[in-house]
């Protein structure tokens, strides 16, 4: 594959020219945008506030969580209100907000000589898409969080929201920052909250360690980012989107005529720099090792921040930034097989695992990858569906999980767990899983995630040279309707069996007094748990309410797919009017329907169109992940330990074990970067010890030493003082005059 | 000469506060001697009233119209003056004479104006900011000697009456004696100037120094006056006195100490340095050896010997200064010390001058010493406030006894708020430590110097600064710090003086919000630094064009 | 002399006759007297004397300053003679009373025994 050579394949898929023009042109001249804008991130902010006041006045009830309830159903409210006023500026339109000048700086009348980052809010219908499902679901977890986090109320309850309002704010700046360096803010805002939730439970050895984890790997993308910031300030002049996009155009020009040649190096290495930030956070090859472990946190956090939310920040950077990474060669091509090895190899890896949670983690990794492909084939329309519909049924599936974890004292293991949707009061978590299952393996037609993978698949198979993309993938998919339904049909059906969990009570372990309602259960604090004593809780009333309105909404995910006005469905009219337009697919069909894509007519399906072939191809192949898992899984399965598949195990040999240690990769990293930066932080500290503090110690001590030379100066004797000063003067004097004569 | 009597107002008002104080003293009546320091603040708030509203620009008063160099720092330097004397003497309640004062009150003795001192402080306070101000407006070389002198000579006897200890007496003549030797080197330093030139005038001195070269004779005039007025900034070689004096007197005297001689020293080595340097011209012919040793920007600096000896004085005023304080337990000692390395940080200003980049304050080194002139004496008025605010039960001696070591100060701010975080925020500030006023002091001092290319002074600058951290935290974290269990001594209380609390109070929350709205001090600042070159004084003192053979002729 | 020949003769340089008092013989014995003041107070304890040395100082700037003025045909020198002898007889009556407190207190006019202060 030569690189030039999809770049002047691109360039044949570049809408024509006026169309261009006119998105710059929309670009450029935004208009102001709705007041209310402002009050999405910030009522979160003041949530955030309220919830640190609680903790200052040690409030010992579920104020923090209805506070946090409202202010994010309030602030959900603005989006939608915003998004409103969004269609009725029409398709395509930029609304900025200011909110105040953050960063507003001149050295000079020059261009180049002025940097700006306001705290402005660039309000477009990606935004608008992004922050719907930001603010729906934080508020609909947050009230699930209301109960699940039940058993910590007093400070720990208003840490935990607090952190949680602070998450949706950052998250909010992330998203609605009219510049990158809001957008940086944002970026370490999320990944600090992200930090303090993973490490929630900070007595908890393993928790803390993940939190730390998440947090220095995080770091590695964060700096790429940065320097992908500072570059495009040090090539572009500013930060800020709309400039930025107006002063892509030469480029895009360039790259319009096929002068690929003549695209200057910098602005082909801003994407790069770029891309490692969002592999950073978005949780992909080599950086995807801290999603797993970052499970230790609170099963709400999971499902918002490190399944719906804060690790799609990557495949918003991108989206937003798309016309970068048009302009250069290797960007979206790395990112695209980045994001199908992520994607194969996290599914693997979540074939052989045990613990429900992990499996989650694992899938939540593996579906990014498939976003990250449908923006490396030109397909952002379905890399937004896809980040859209995985949102809420990932989100479903750790809820559904996390209320598991809940009722049966954190019990993960899918062997110890069996029959869970016909236990009593369970139901509604049963179905809930089943939604999100169906969702997640794709099954055909009547689901959301079905038609969002379709789109992924059907790009990529599309796009020219992106064929081998498009394979990976499709075998994923059906390993992904195999370890998904391994869940479901191990956990949730079959005979009744269960064994709690070795906490008492889920994340109780840092001691707080949780006999909030719970007492009948027969188990209480210090108390060993035995299997014979336990009985598990069923969900209450927030949990049921929050998993039936999420499956519900899994479904209607549907509809802004499918359905929509004269420029086609919602969502694709949605990202097409953004700033991840220019290319895609859906308009160089369009061309191509025109007859304008002449000799760069796309690829095909053996012969079909790609997107046809694929509703066919990935629903057989999701059957066949769901039967395979069906007849392993639950077909004359009578235990909850064992199923079919055991005796199966043998037969792959060393790759079962492989997969089950995750193929080893943190023990690879360890090994590879760990290890000898052990040994060189080793040497430092000696260096540090002998070298450095002997330089301060006499940095400490030669002010001290010349102190004391000095003191016997001052004897505090009249003439010792006289004969100094008259000594001083008659030195200097004669020195003057000794240089100067 | 009615004109002139407008630049004097500020010191007529001190005038008759001061002889006000000085009858009303020796009134009977308590109430009426009570009410002398409340003239006296009412004669110092005037005055800086009077400085800030009208005292005329050098430029508008053409006939007689005072030094012309700098003629903008003299309203500047003046209700600065006014303003800092003011919080002084908040400080200064109750110094002298307290404890027959209060035998007074109580019918134990009746009063005796023969013995009584107290309006007599008062007085002396005011003649020594007379002479301060009076510094301020000197453009005569004899006035600026006759102010110096008054400034230091009630100084002197402030120190040996502010305690009844031998320790203030001990203080008293060590201060006396050197600053009379000073005094006799700056003034023969005057005279030699006066030598080179033929005039006291100091415009006439700039225009001479200008346009006819700096001779020899001039050059070493000045070097001695600038080595003699040392003193009075305490900057090596003759910094000696200083901690031995500022232990010796009552901290509020020490307070007052640290800036009024030290203001009036660089207000008169600002005037010599500005009629010697910063934009001379080296002549075609006549090229001294003493005016220059080495080629150096014209225009830019002072002398290349002036500047050189100013360099070693300054990088050893504030090494020495900052070395010794560290190794202080001693409050005032430690304080003292830390004085003379806040004059070589000064005096960092004052090589770099005006600077190339005149008109921004950050390039300006007069500016910069202008506001650290201020800001120091905000901080330091706050620091010795607190400790003059504070007391021990009295001693053998009946008097009650001093805070002394920094373990002293332990606690303060759980004991006495109002005067433990006064203490720590004044500290932090004279440590430099931003956002407080002193940060902003310290600032236009590396910005200057850094424009102006004085990268090594800069380093010795910064040094001195990190040294500087290390005691100053020290003193700021001592009240912050749990008493020790074992703590002995008598307990420490507050001084039944409220104004000195006050003080500290005011001082602190000038040092916060000085900072906070420091913007139009820094370009009051800026502006009362501006600088007018020789050349365009030339053209406003007509005498100064006659060159000295002609005033022979014209004597005949 | 009249002043013309005086300032001819400071203005060709120094005279090579000792029998002219020139510029250069007030300026020499003005410093002379400075030194000597200057080395009288640094070698000698008693504190009157020492003032006296201080004084003798003062008056070192005057010579010199009256000098100069002749010099220069200029009466500014001798002014500043006249303030500077005001100054000094001000100075002279603090020390004096400085002294007498002292003095109160340790019968002794040494300054050796006042060095309570130091480090």
């Amino acid at each position: 594959m030569h690189a030039t050579s999809i770049l002047s394949t691109w360039a044949g898929l570049l809408p024509a020219q006026h169309e261009a023009a006119g998105a710059a042109a929309q670009v450029a001249g935004a208009v102001d945008g709705p007041a209310i804008a402002a009050l999405a991130p910030l009522l979160p902010l003041l949530s955030f506030v309220l919830c640190g006041l609680c903790a200052a006045f040690k409030v010992r009830s579920k104020l923090p969580a209805w506070i946090t309830v409202a202010c994010l159903a309030a602030s959900f409210a603005a989006v939608v209100a915003t998004t409103l006023d969004l269609r009725e500026a029409g398709a395509g339109s930029v609304m900025v907000t200011p909110l105040f000048d953050w960063i507003n700086y001149s050295w000079g009348t020059e261009a180049g000589q002025h940097f700006r980052a306001n705290f402005a809010f660039h309000i477009d219908s990606l935004t608008c898409l992004w922050m719907l499902f930001v603010t729906g679901l934080a508020t609909l977890i947050a009230l699930y969080a209301s109960e699940y986090m039940s058993h910590d109320v007093g400070m720990g309850y208003c840490r935990f929201f607090a952190a949680f309002s602070l998450f949706v704010f950052s998250m909010a700046c992330l998203v609605m920052g009219d510049n990158l360096v809001l957008l940086y803010l944002g970026w370490e805002g999320v990944g600090l909250c992200s930090y303090l939730l993973i490490g929630y439970f900070y007595k908890k050895p393993s928790a803390v360690a993940a939190a730390k984890k998440a947090f220095i790997v995080n770091r590695i993308g964060d700096l790429f980012l940065a320097l992908g910031i500072m570059l495009c300030w040090v090539h572009f002049g500013s930060v800020e989107y709309r400039e930025i996009f107006a002063r892509v155009g030469p480029s895009l020009e360039l790259l319009r005529e096929g002068k690929v040649d003549q695209i200057p190096g910098i602005v082909q290495l801003i994407p790069l720099l770029l891309m490692v930030g969002a592999f950073g956070k978005s949780a992909q090859l080599p950086l995807y090792v801290w999603l797993p472990d970052a499970m230790e946190g609170p099963t709400p956090v999971s499902a918002l921040i490190h399944a719906a939310t804060m690790v799609t920040a990557g495949v918003y950077l991108i989206a937003r930034t798309y016309p970068l990474f048009l302009l250069s060669e290797y960007a979206l091509p790395i990112v695209g097989w980045v994001g199908a090895l992520t994607a194969l190899l996290a599914a693997t890896i979540g074939m052989a695992q045990f613990d429900i949670k992990r499996i989650m983690a694992y899938s939540t990794v593996s579906q990014l990858g498939y976003m990250f492909c449908g923006l490396a084939v030109l397909g952002s329309v379905g890399a937004a569906a896809h980040v859209f519909t995985h949102a809420f049924f990932k989100a479903m599936l750790f809820l559904s999980c996390g209320a598991v974890m809940h009722g049966f004292a954190g019990q993960l293991d899918l062997r110890k767990l069996s029959g869970v949707a016909f236990m009593k009061g369970w139901g509604v978590v049963g179905i809930a899983m089943f939604v999100g299952c169906l969702n997640l393996a794709g099954f055909p037609v009547i689901t959301a995630g079905y038609w969002s993978k379709d789109m992924i698949l059907g790009d990529a198979f599309a796009t020219p040279g992106m064929q081998a993309i498009g394979w990976i993938l499709l075998l994923t998919a059906g390993l992904t309707a195999y370890y998904t339904f391994r869940v479901f049909f191990r956990v949730f059906v079959g005979p009744k069996h269960f064994e709690p969990g070795d906490e008492l009570h889920a994340h109780d372990d840092h001691g707080h007094g949780h006999d909030d309602g719970h007492g009948g259960h027969g188990h209480a604090a210090g108390h060993a748990p035995s299997h014979a004593d336990f009985h598990p809780h069923a969900p209450g009333w927030a949990i049921n309410l929050v998993l039936g309105i999420l499956a519900i909404a899994a479904f209607a995910a549907i509809v802004p797919l499918m359905t929509g006005g004269d420029n086609g469905p919602w969502l694709a009219s949605m990202v097409d009017g953004s700033s991840a337009k220019y290319l895609g697919v859906a308009a160089s069909q369009a061309a191509h329907a025109a007859g304008h894509g002449d000799g760069h007519a796309h690829a095909t399906f053996f012969g079909y169109d790609a997107h046809k072939a694929m509703m066919v191809v990935s629903g057989v192949v999701g059957f066949i992940g769901i039967l395979i898992a069906y007849l392993l899984h639950y077909a004359g399965r009578t235990t909850a330990a064992r199923s079919k598949a055991d005796s199966l195990l043998p037969a792959f040999g060393p790759l079962a074990t492989a997969a089950q240690h995750k193929w080893y990769v943190d023990e690879i990293y360890d090994l590879l970067i760990v290890k000898p930066l052990w040994v060189i932080s080793n040497i430092f500290a000696l260096i540090d010890k002998y070298v450095v503090d002997g330089l301060v110690d006499f940095l400490g001590w030669a002010p001290r030493a010349i102190g004391r030379s000095l003191r016997p100066s001052q004897g505090g004797e009249l003439h010792g003082y006289a004969i100094g000063m008259a000594g001083g003067i008659a030195v200097l004097v004669l020195i003057v005059l000794l240089v100067t004569f | 000469m009615i004109e002139r009597l407008a630049y004097l107002w500020p010191e007529i008002a001190l005038f008759i506060a001061t002889c006000v104080v000085m009858v009303m003293g020796l009134s009977r009546t308590y109430a009426t001697r009570k009410a002398t320091a409340t003239i006296a603040a009412l004669g110092t708030f005037s005055a800086a009233v009077l400085s800030f509203l009208t005292t005329p620009d050098g430029g508008e008063i053409e006939a007689v119209s005072g030094q012309l160099y700098l003629a903008s720092m003299v309203p500047y330097a003046k209700t600065l003056i006014g303003a800092v004397a003011t919080l002084l003497l908040l400080t200064m309640a109750g110094t002298v004479d307290r404890a027959e004062e209060a035998d007074i009150a109580k019918g134990v003795r009746s009063f005796d104006p023969l013995r009584s001192n107290r309006a007599e402080f008062y007085a002396f306070f005011l003649f020594s900011i007379t002479g301060l101000m009076l510094c301020a407006d000197a453009d005569d070389l004899i006035w600026l000697f006759l102010a110096l002198e008054l400034t230091s000579l009630p100084t002197y006897i402030m120190v040996a009456m502010s305690t009844a200890r031998n320790r203030g007496r001990e203080a008293g003549v060590k201060y006396f004696f050197l600053g009379a030797m000073g005094a006799a080197v700056f003034l023969y330093g005057f005279a030699l100037i006066y030598g080179a030139v033929g005039s006291t005038n100091l415009n006439e001195i700039a225009v001479a120094f200008a346009t006819g070269g700096i001779s020899s004779l001039g050059m070493l005039g000045v070097l001695l006056s600038i080595l003699g007025i040392c003193f009075k900034i305490a900057a090596v070689p003759m910094h000696f006195y200083t901690p031995d004096v500022y232990e010796g007197a009552a901290p509020q005297v020490s307070g007052f100490l640290a800036f009024v001689p030290k203001t009036a020293g660089f207000l008169s080595i600002l005037l010599i340095c500005g009629a010697v340097g910063w934009n001379y011209v080296i002549p075609p012919d006549g090229v001294s050896p003493l005016a220059t040793v080495m080629p150096s920007a014209e225009g830019t600096q002072l002398p290349e010997v002036l500047r050189l000896t100013l360099w070693v004085i300054a990088a050893l005023t504030m090494t020495v200064g900052n070395v010794l304080a560290l190794l202080q337990t001693s409050v005032k000692r430690m304080l003292a010390y830390s004085s003379i390395a806040h004059s070589g940080y000064m005096l960092v200003g004052v090589i770099v001058g005006p600077g190339i980049a005149a008109d921004s304050f950050s390039g300006n080194g007069v500016a910069a010493v202008l506001f650290y002139l201020l800001s120091y004496g905000v901080m330091n008025a706050g620091v010795f406030a607190v400790l003059a605010a504070l007391e021990r039960a009295p001693g053998r001696d009946g008097e009650p006894r001093e805070i002394e070591t920094i373990s002293d100060l332990k606690g303060l701010c759980r004991s006495h708020p109002m005067l433990g975080w006064p203490m720590v925020i004044c500290c932090l500030s004279l440590l430099g430590l931003p956002p407080l006023l002193g940060f902003f002091g310290k600032l236009p001092l590396f910005t200057a110097a850094i424009r102006a290319g004085e990268i090594p002074l800069v380093l010795v600058l910064g040094v001195n600064s990190a040294i500087a951290a290390c005691y100053y935290l020290k003193l700021a974290f001592a009240p912050l710090t749990e008493v020790a269990d074992d703590a002995d001594g008598d307990p420490i209380v507050a001084a039944p003086f409220r104004t000195r609390a006050a003080a500290a109070v005011i001082s602190a929350a000038c040092v916060i919000g000085l900072a906070l709205g420091g913007n139009l001090l820094m370009q009051g600042a800026r502006s009362a630094a501006s600088y007018t070159e020789a050349d365009a004084i030339k053209s406003r003192v007509p005498q100064a064009n006659a060159a000295p053979v002609d005033r022979n002729v014209a004597a005949h | 002399m009249t002043h013309g020949t005086l300032s001819l003769l400071a203005q060709t340089g120094f005279p090579a006759s000792m029998a002219q008092a020139t510029l250069a013989h007030y300026v020499v014995v003005s410093l002379l007297m400075f030194v000597i003041g200057l080395i009288g107070f640094l070698t000698r304890r008693n504190l009157i004397i020492m003032f006296l040395c201080t004084e003798l100082m003062f008056q070192a700037a005057g010579i010199a300053l009256v000098a100069f003025g002749r010099f220069h045909l200029d009466y500014t020198g001798q002014t500043f003679v006249i303030f500077v002898l005001t100054v000094a007889a001000a100075e002279a009556s603090m020390a004096l009373a400085l002294i007498v407190l002292l003095f109160r207190r340790k019968e002794s006019l040494s300054a050796e025994d006042w060095q309570e202060l130091k480090g």
